[in-house]
């Protein structure tokens, strides 16, 4: 078709109003399914990850950074069984790694999920089971106190080929642990 | 020119992977497995069967120096009604695909059949076409990951044939995917011209 002033205008106008209006219509049916969808991938996170408990309370605390961390106070029966903090690192392979982490009343570590990552697949990304893997010297479940990879001095064993996402991880969880400690 | 023989030459004579070489920057970075390369791969088909219907049904209301602009239009409010439904009712998929899914819209086989194709054929050849195109592009996006997560880690689709250890990272890394792209479009082309 030949082009003017006009229909191009028309026409340009007419495709974006439509275009818009049915993203609108998309967007209002599907922002509860996304919301509902993130609260239960993190409620069962915070299930898997902690003690058993009766209620859950949403607060925050400060870590030794100074940043402050959303985290959910876990209590069965009015005791006070674990906390799990929704922590992150800046310094992964692929920058920002987002970890909730959750910890027993003596601050030891129940278990952790990995939330949100950009790690290279089939190296860093490997780091949602690599820390939880039973009997082996990378495992991270019940320890206590700061942890660090074996090349900075720590004891814990690096993924391998991926020192720099394994740090990243390790500094989540030592800061997970400090807003964790702050509450108490 | 039929809607069957449409098909097939999106299948083999125009396949965007391995004979038209378009839509690289997907097929690299989302082939690292094979399931990821074939969500990836029906992702876009999805997109580029409606985007060539609409685009071939207003082709003759469309002024001719807006039509890139119109084009890009309609194929991004796919994309973003793809992403959100995504979003919505397969989450795991959607954070398996991540940033792939919104770079769909820049993929140069989406505007490619628009201008080559759907502008010029009736609604139905051009469905034809998106999903005869479509489904190469999945096939070839397939091939290309189950090769490297085979090579890689020694499974396809998540089924082990052989232990993670004897796997080389390469083929999961960047490296890996020029290696494998390569070998694959010389086969591709040695068969379809034997």
């Amino acid at each position: 078709m030949k082009s003017s002033l006009k229909n191009m205008l028309l026409s340009l106008t007419g495709i974006t109003i439509l275009a818009g209006t049915i993203l609108a219509i998309v967007n209002i049916s599907t922002e509860k399914p996304i919301a509902e969808g993130a609260e239960r991938t993190r409620n069962e996170a915070i299930a898997a990850i902690l003690p058993p408990f009766d209620k859950i309370e949403r607060s925050t605390a400060t870590d030794s950074d100074g940043d402050t961390l959303t985290i959910y106070i876990a209590t069965l029966e009015g005791s006070n069984t674990g906390v799990a903090v929704e922590t992150f690192s800046n310094d992964g392979f692929g920058g920002y790694i987002s970890i909730i982490a959750g910890f027993d009343k003596d601050g030891s570590v129940c278990g952790y999920r990995i939330l949100q990552h950009a790690e290279t697949p089939g190296l860093g990304a490997n780091m949602d089971k690599w820390f939880m893997a039973d009997d082996t010297p990378h495992n991270i479940i019940g320890s206590n106190g700061p942890l660090a990879v074996k090349a900075d001095g720590g004891d814990i064993d690096a993924i391998t080929g991926a020192t720099i996402t394994s740090r990243a991880f390790l500094q989540a969880i030592n800061r997970a642990r400090s807003a964790a400690m702050n509450i108490r | 020119m039929t809607a069957l023989q449409t098909i097939k030459d999106g299948l083999i004579r125009r396949n965007p992977t391995f004979v038209l070489i378009l839509g690289m920057c997907p097929t690299l970075g989302t082939t690292s497995s094979a399931l990821t390369g074939m969500s990836m791969g029906l992702a876009t088909l999805a997109v580029l069967i409606c985007s060539n219907m609409v685009i071939s049904a207003i082709k003759n209301i469309v002024p001719d120096q807006v039509r890139i602009p119109v084009f890009i239009v309609v194929i991004a409010s796919f994309v973003t009604v793809l992403q959100m439904v995504m979003q919505a009712w397969l989450p795991a998929l959607y954070s398996a695909l991540g940033i792939f899914i919104p770079l769909i819209v820049v993929n140069c086989i989406l505007l490619g059949r628009a201008e080559a194709f759907a502008s010029k054929n009736n609604v139905l050849l051009s469905a034809c076409d998106g999903i005869g195109i479509g489904a190469g592009f999945t096939l070839a996006l397939t091939a290309i990951g189950a090769v490297r997560e085979l090579l890689g880690t020694g499974a396809v689709f998540g089924f082990r044939i052989y232990d993670s250890s004897f796997g080389a990272l390469l083929f999961i890394l960047a490296p890996g995917a020029f290696i494998v792209l390569g070998f694959l479009i010389a086969l591709f082309n040695y068969i379809r011209h034997a």
